[in-house]
C-alpha cells in the first residue's frame, strides 16, 4: 500500500475507469457542456449576449438560494424550508412598506429569514432533530402563513423604487446578476476563507473530529441554518420586486429544486464536500435546462417530464457513488 | 424531559407524550362542540366520515413505508397519474378494467420507486426522499403529458360510471360507502401489519436494518413491498377521489404528501421506523380531518390551518426524537 | 533504569478506570522521561487504549494523577490536551477525508494561520522537516495509512507537543513505510521529544525503544529498559495469569469434517482455508484488525467475497447473503449486540423469534401462540433475566442481551454457530454463563466458531485454534497441548508469517 488512492483502489486503473471517476465528480460541468453543444446546433438564438443574461436573470433567485443551502448541507445537514421563508418574506417586504419605509420593510423581510433559520437551527443541530423533515414541515408553515397573508391574492408593489431594484439595469447589466454576483462572492469568500466556512467543511467532514479538535460544532452549524434563511429572506424580497407582487404561489417546489441542484452541482449530501462554485454550477444546470428547452421549443410537460428525469438520474447517480465506497450494511 | 419523582406524575407525563394525538383530538373536539353546536349535526358527522377516503388510503400506505424506515414523497404525483388514466379509460374500456389499471399503475409506480432507490443502493431516508421526490415531478409530468392538461368530468363520459359514482357518494345503511371501503382496507392492512410474515419483515427491517439483516430476513424483499403498497394504496386514494369530486385534473394530487407524512407522524408512528401501526394513522387522519372540520366551523382560515399542521408536524417530530433520547 | 538520565515528562499514579461491569484499569503508574521512546505493551484488554484516551482527555479517569510537564492535569477534552503538548496519534486516526492535508494539520486554526495560504505553507514546512513529500492539497482521503500518520505526526508537531503517543501505527504499513517512521520517531527524539508507542510488535519494540512497560489486566507489570529484557520474558509478562475456575472443562469429543472453507480473498485477507470439525470449537486468535470478523463474515455472506468455496458435509454450499447462511445451517452472533444483533425497542419475545419467522407461520401468518412460546421458552433455557418477554430488550443487562441473541439461533437449531466477541461488556458471572451454553451446544452436536478478544477465554474455550496475523492464517494450535507463548508468538505474527 503505498500512496494508492482511494478513487483508483475502487474503480479500477484503466483510462475507462478514470474518465468514469471524473464524470463522477463532475456531474454538473458533463452535463452543461452537453447542453452547450446540443445548442451549437440548435439553429436558435441561444448564444445572444441578449439570452444568456436573460438567462442568469431569471436563474438568480435560485441561485442566491443555493449559496445558502450549501452551507447546511456542506454541514451534514439541508434546508427545505427557503421555499416558504421566500413566499413570506416577499410577502413581507411588500406589505411592511405601508408602515415604514422600503429600507426598514426589507431589512425586516430579510431577518424575518434569519430567524426562521435559528428556529431550523435550534432544531436540527441543538435538539439533533433529522434536519430533511424538520425544515420540510417548517416550509409548509410558513407557506400557510403566506398565503394566510395574503388571503390568495397576490400583493401587488406599488413603490417603483423597490421594482426597480429588481428590475432595473446598471449599465446594461441587470441588477440582479450584479446582485447574485455579490452574493456569489461573499459566500465563495466565506467558505473558502474564513474559519467559519472551513469550520463547516470540517463538521460536515467528520463531525467526531471536529469536535475533537475543538471546533465549536453546534454554534456553527447552527449559524449555517440562520445564513441559510436569511439568504432565503432576500432572495423572497428580490423575487417580489421582480414580479412586482408578493405571492405565495412559488414556495412548494422550490426548496426541493434548489437542494435537488446543489447536490447535482457536487455537494453531497453526506456532507464535507462541495462548494459555491459547484453548487452555482449545478443550479445553472436547472437554469439552462429551462432554457435550452424554450429555445428548443419543447413543449411544456416535456420539460417538466425532463427535469424530473434529469433530478431522479442525478441524485441516483450520487446515491451510487456513495454505495461503491461503502461496504454493506 | 425531566421524569416527575412521583411515579403517578411520570405515568401522566407518559400517557400525554404517547397519546398526545388522542388528547388533542379530544380537546379540539369538546371545544368545537361547546362553542357551534353544529358540529354535532348529523350532517356534519356525515361530512367528516366522507373527508376520510383520499387522506387515509394514501396515509394508510405510507405508513408501512414510514414502518420501514423509508418516506415517499411521490404519492401526489402518483394520485394525478392514477386519476387522469383511470378516469379516461372509464369509457373505453368499461369500468372494471378502468378500475384495475388505475390500482396496477399505483402499484406500478411504487415498485418503480422501490427499484430507483435500490438500484442506487441508496439506503437513508434523506435520499429516499429526493429520490422520491424527483419521481413525483416525473409522474406528474407523464399525467400532465397523457391529459394534455386538461381536466376530465364525469359528465364527459358516455357509458355508465355507475361503480365510481357508488364510491363517491354511495351509501350502505347510515354509512358511505367509502367508509365501508375504509373499513375493509383497515382490516386487511392491519392483518397484513401485524399478522404476516412480511408485515412483521418490515417492522424489523425498520427497526434495524442490519440486525434484520443479519438474522436471515430479506430487506431488500421488504424496501420493495413497503412501496408497492403505498403505491397502490395510494391509487385506491386517488380513484376515491376523482369518485368523489367527478373530475380529474392532472393536479389532484397536489399536498397530499405532507398531509399523509404528517397524519402518520401525528398518529404516533416514529419516523425513526420499526415502531409503527394502520390503527394509530387512522387516530392521526382522523385529527387532521377533524382538525380542519372544527377549525372550519370556528371560522378560522384555510390558511391558518396549513400553519397549524406544519406546527404540529414539526412538534410532533420533535417530541418524538425527544423520546427517543 | 532509564537509558537517558533526563527529568520525568509524565507522571501517572494510581490511576484507575471504570466502566458499567468491568475494571479497565487498576492502579495503573508510569513515568515517561523526556526524549525518550517508552513502548507499552500488552494484550488486547489489558488497557493500553482506555489508559491513552484518559491522558489525552477523551475519558475521564477516576482516581489516580496525571503530571505532565510539571503541572497537575486534568484534561477534559482532547483540544485541551493537543494544547498542552500531549498528541495522540489514534489507530483509527482523526483526520477528516474529505478535507485537504493542510487543512488537517490546522484544523480549526484556519484564522491563527492567516488562511489559506498560511496553512498550506506551515503545512508544508512542517512536512518537510520530517521528510514527507505528500502535497499539502491532496485530500487526505487520497493518503495511503503511512501518509495520514504522518500527517498526524505533522498535526501533533505543529502543537508543539513534548509528547507524542502513538497508538498501533505500525499495524498497516509495509516494512518500507516503517522504516520511514522509525526514522522520523528518530528525529523526534532528538529534538528533544518523547514518544510513547504502543505496539504488538516486539520486534519494534526492541528495535527503537529505550523503556518498556507491560500491561495486564489493567496494571502494570513491569516497566524495565528494554536491554533488560528478553523477548520471551516479555511475552511471558503479557500473558501470564493463574488460571482460576473460570472455564468449564473443555468439550472433548470432536467428530468428523462439518465444514471447509477454501481460499477466501477480499481487501484484508489473502486465502484463507481452514476445516470444522463436528463438536469443535474453533477460536480465531489475533490482534484487533487482523481479520477475523472479516473472515466470518465472508463466510457468513454478510460482506462481498470473491471466489471462495465453503462446503458443508463434503457438499458445495452457495452462501450470497446471511439469509443463505441461515438456511445452511449457519448462525451469527455479531460483534456490536446492540447496533448489530438487536431491535433495541422491539420486545424481548420478538428478538428471540425474528430468526425463525417461518417456523411460527403457516401460508404467511403468524401464529401467535407459538411465538410466545417460544419465547417463553428460550428465556427459561437460558435463563434470560427479563421481567416478561414483552419488555424492550433494550432494558436487558448485556448478558441478557447476548443471550437473546443466542436463544434466537438455538430455536433453529443451526449446525454452525459463529460468535464475534460472545462476551464483551459481559459481568463475570454472566461470562461464565455463556461458556456452559456453549459448552451446551457443542455437546450436542454442533460446532462453534469463536472469535474473542481475550486470549484466556479464547484459549480455555477451543479445542482448537487458528492465529490470523494480517490477514492469514499464521498457526494452528491445541490450547491444551501448547504453552500460551507459542500461540500468542504466531498471532503477533512470528511464526512464518511477514513481520
Amino acid at each position: 500500500m503505498t500512496g494508492n488512492s482511494i478513487g483508483a483502489r475502487m474503480t479500477g486503473n484503466g483510462i475507462g475507469a478514470r474518465v468514469y471517476s471524473i464524470l463522477m465528480r463532475q456531474k454538473a460541468l458533463g452535463a452543461v457542456i452537453v447542453m452547450m453543444v446540443i445548442m451549437l446546433f440548435s439553429g436558435t438564438h441561444f448564444y445572444t449576449a441578449y439570452n444568456l443574461l436573460d438567462m442568469l436573470n431569471s436563474t438568480s433567485i435560485l441561485l442566491i438560494l443555493s449559496f445558502g443551502v450549501t452551507l447546511t448541507i456542506i454541514a451534514g445537514g439541508c434546508d427545505l424550508s427557503i421555499g416558504g421563508i421566500l413566499v413570506v418574506s416577499g410577502i413581507l417586504s411588500i406589505k411592511l412598506q405601508d408602515l415604514m419605509p422600503m429600507e426598514f420593510a426589507i431589512a425586516l423581510a430579510v431577518l424575518f429569514g434569519a430567524v426562521v433559520g435559528f428556529v431550523n437551527g435550534f432544531l436540527s443541530v441543538h435538539q439533533k432533530t433529522e434536519p430533511f423533515i424538520i425544515t420540510l414541515g417548517m416550509g409548509l408553515l410558513l407557506t400557510g402563513v403566506a398565503q394566510q397573508l395574503t388571503d390568495a391574492h397576490p400583493v401587488p408593489a406599488k413603490n417603483p423604487a423597490f421594482m426597480m431594484i429588481g428590475n432595473g439595469d446598471f449599465h446594461g447589466v441587470p441588477n440582479l446578476v450584479i446582485i447574485t454576483a455579490v452574493c456569489f462572492a461573499l459566500a465563495y469568500w466565506l467558505m473558502r476563507y474564513t474559519q467559519f466556512g472551513r469550520n463547516l467543511y470540517a463538521i460536515g467532514g467528520d463531525y467526531e473530529v471536529a469536535r475533537y479538535s475543538g471546533i465549536p460544532v453546534i454554534r456553527t452549524k447552527w449559524i449555517a441554518f440562520v445564513i441559510s434563511g436569511a439568504g432565503a429572506g432576500l432572495a423572497g424580497m428580490l423575487l417580489s420586486s421582480k414580479l412586482n407582487t408578493g405571492s405565495a404561489i412559488y414556495g412548494d417546489l422550490t426548496a426541493l429544486v434548489v437542494n435537488c441542484g446543489v447536490v447535482v452541482g457536487g455537494t453531497s449530501f453526506a456532507g464535507g464536500i462541495g462548494g459555491i462554485p459547484q453548487s452555482a454550477l449545478g443550479l445553472l444546470v436547472f437554469g439552462l435546462l429551462d432554457n435550452v428547452m424554450n429555445m428548443l421549443e419543447i413543449r411544456s410537460y416535456y420539460q417538466v417530464l425532463l427535469k424530473g428525469a434529469v433530478i431522479v438520474a442525478i441524485i441516483w447517480l450520487d446515491c451510487f457513488a456513495q454505495k461503491r465506497k461503502r461496504e454493506f450494511v | 424531559m425531566r421524569m416527575g419523582r412521583n411515579p403517578v406524575a411520570r405515568a401522566v407525563q407518559a400517557f400525554f407524550r404517547d397519546y398526545l394525538v388522542l388528547v388533542m383530538i379530544t380537546v379540539l373536539v369538546t371545544i368545537t362542540a361547546i362553542v357551534q353546536p353544529k358540529f354535532l349535526t348529523e350532517r356534519n358527522l356525515t361530512n367528516i366520515m366522507r373527508q376520510f377516503g383520499p387522506l387515509m388510503m394514501v396515509s394508510l400506505g405510507m405508513t408501512f413505508v414510514i414502518i420501514g424506515n423509508f418516506i415517499d414523497l411521490s404519492v401526489a404525483g402518483i394520485i394525478n397519474l392514477v386519476a387522469v388514466v383511470t378516469i379516461s379509460l372509464i369509457g373505453p374500456w368499461g369500468q372494471v378494467p378502468a378500475l384495475l389499471t388505475g390500482l396496477a399503475i399505483g402499484a406500478g409506480c411504487g415498485a418503480l420507486n422501490a427499484a430507483a432507490i435500490l438500484t442506487s443502493g441508496a439506503l437513508t431516508q434523506a435520499e429516499a426522499l429526493f429520490l422520491t421526490f424527483g419521481m413525483s415531478t416525473v409522474f406528474s409530468a407523464l399525467a400532465l403529458l397523457y391529459s394534455g392538461g386538461m381536466t376530465m368530468h364525469f359528465w364527459d363520459i358516455k357509458t355508465s360510471k355507475s361503480m365510481f359514482e357508488t364510491i363517491g357518494a354511495g351509501t350502505v345503511g347510515p354509512f358511505s360507502v367509502s367508509f365501508v371501503i375504509f373499513l375493509v382496507v383497515l382490516l386487511l392492512l392491519w392483518i397484513f401489519q401485524t399478522k404476516t410474515t412480511e408485515g412483521r419483515a418490515i417492522s424489523l427491517t425498520g427497526g434495524n436494518k442490519t440486525a434484520a439483516r443479519l438474522s436471515g430476513i430479506r430487506i431488500l424483499r421488504s424496501i420493495f413491498v413497503i412501496y408497492v403498497v403505498c403505491g397502490l394504496m395510494t391509487g385506491v386514494g386517488a380513484i376515491v377521489l376523482f369518485s368523489r369530486i367527478t373530475t380529474a385534473a392532472p393536479v389532484i394530487g397536489a399536498g397530499y404528501e405532507t398531509n399523509a407524512i404528517l397524519a402518520v407522524v401525528v398518529g404516533g408512528t416514529t419516523l425513526k421506523g420499526g415502531k409503527g401501526s394502520v390503527l394509530r394513522t387512522v387516530m392521526g387522519v382522523l385529527l387532521v380531518v377533524l382538525m380542519s372540520n372544527c377549525l372550519d366551523l370556528l371560522g378560522v382560515s384555510t390558511y391558518l390551518q396549513v400553519v397549524t399542521k406544519g406546527a404540529i408536524l414539526i412538534l410532533a417530530i420533535w417530541l418524538d426524537n425527544r423520546k427517543q433520547v | 533504569m532509564a537509558a537517558s538520565g533526563s527529568e520525568v515528562i509524565l507522571s501517572i499514579r494510581d490511576v484507575s478506570k471504570s466502566f458499567p461491569g468491568v475494571k479497565a484499569l487498576d492502579g495503573v503508574s508510569i513515568d515517561v522521561r523526556r526524549g525518550t521512546v517508552h513502548g507499552i505493551v500488552g494484550e488486547n484488554g489489558a488497557g493500553k487504549s482506555t489508559l491513552m484516551k484518559i491522558m489525552s482527555g477523551v475519558y475521564q479517569k477516576d482516581s489516580g494523577t496525571i503530571e505532565f510537564d510539571g503541572a497537575r492535569v486534568e484534561h477534559t477534552t482532547p483540544y485541551q490536551s493537543m494544547q498542552s503538548g500531549l498528541a495522540i496519534i489514534y489507530q483509527e486516526l482523526n483526520l477528516v477525508n474529505t478535507m485537504s492535508v493542510g487543512e488537517n494539520v490546522f484544523l480549526g486554526r484556519f484564522k491563527e494561520m492567516k488562511g489559506m495560504r498560511g496553512t498550506h505553507a506551515k503545512a508544508r514546512e512542517l512536512l518537510d522537516s520530517i521528510g514527507c513529500k505528500v502535497p499539502t492539497t491532496r485530500l487526505v482521503s487520497e493518503l495511503s495509512v503511512s501518509e495520514k500518520q504522518m500527517v498526524e505526526i505533522v498535526k501533533a508537531l505543529s502543537f508543539s507537543s513534548k509528547l507524542i503517543i502513538m497508538d498501533e501505527p505500525s499495524s498497516s504499513l509495509t516494512g518500507e513505510e516503517m522504516a520511514e517512521l522509525v526514522k522520523i520517531i528518530r528525529q523526534l527524539k532528538e529534538k528533544g521529544i518523547s514518544i510513547i508507542y504502543i505496539s504488538h510488535k516486539l520486534d519494534e519494540i526492541f528495535q527503537f525503544c529505550d523503556i518498556v512497560s507491560v500491561m495486564r489486566d489493567g496494571r502494570v507489570v513491569d516497566t524495565k529498559a528494554v536491554a533488560e529484557f528478553t523477548r520471551n520474558e516479555l511475552i511471558s509478562k503479557m500473558v501470564g495469569r493463574t488460571i482460576e475456575n473460570e472455564y468449564p472443562a473443555r468439550p472433548h469429543s470432536v467428530g468428523e469434517v462439518v465444514m471447509e472453507v477454501r481460499s477466501i480473498k477480499t481487501h484484508k485477507l489473502h486465502d484463507i482455508s481452514f476445516k470444522l470439525h463436528k463438536g469443535e470449537i474453533l477460536g480465531l486468535v489475533g490482534l484487533v484488525g487482523a481479520g477475523r470478523t472479516e473472515i466470518v463474515r465472508a463466510i457468513y455472506g454478510a460482506d462481498k467475497a470473491r471466489g471462495h468455496k465453503v462446503f458443508l458435509g463434503g457438499k458445495i454450499a452457495t452462501i450470497r447473503n446471511p439469509k443463505h447462511a441461515k438456511d445452511f445451517g449457519i448462525g451469527l452472533i455479531p460483534e456490536d449486540r446492540k447496533l448489530q444483533g438487536l431491535v433495541l425497542p422491539f420486545s424481548v419475545e420478538s428478538n428471540i423469534s425474528m430468526g425463525s419467522i417461518r417456523k411460527f407461520s403457516r401460508l404467511g401468518f403468524i401464529r401467535r401462540s407459538i411465538e410466545k412460546g417460544i419465547g417463553a421458552r428460550q428465556v427459561q433455557a437460558l435463563s434470560i433475566k427479563t421481567p416478561s418477554t414483552r419488555v424492550a430488550v433494550n432494558n436487558l443487562s448485556g448478558g441478557n442481551q447476548q443471550k437473546v441473541i443466542v436463544g434466537r439461533w438455538l430455536e433453529i437449531s443451526p449446525q454452525i454457530f459463529i460468535m464475534d466477541e460472545p462476551t464483551r461488556g459481559i459481568d463475570v458471572g454472566a461470562k461464565y454463563e455463556i461458556y456452559l451454553l456453549m459448552k451446551r451446544i457443542v455437546e450436542a452436536g454442533a460446532s462453534i466458531i469463536l472469535i474473542s478478544s481475550e486470549l484466556p477465554e479464547v484459549l480455555n474455550m477451543s479445542n482448537r485454534v487458528l492465529t490470523i496475523f494480517e490477514g492469514r492464517i499464521t498457526g494452528e494450535f491445541e490450547p491444551e497441548k501448547t504453552p500460551v507463548d507459542e500461540i500468542m508468538k504466531a498471532a503477533l505474527g512470528f511464526e512464518g508469517g511477514a513481520a
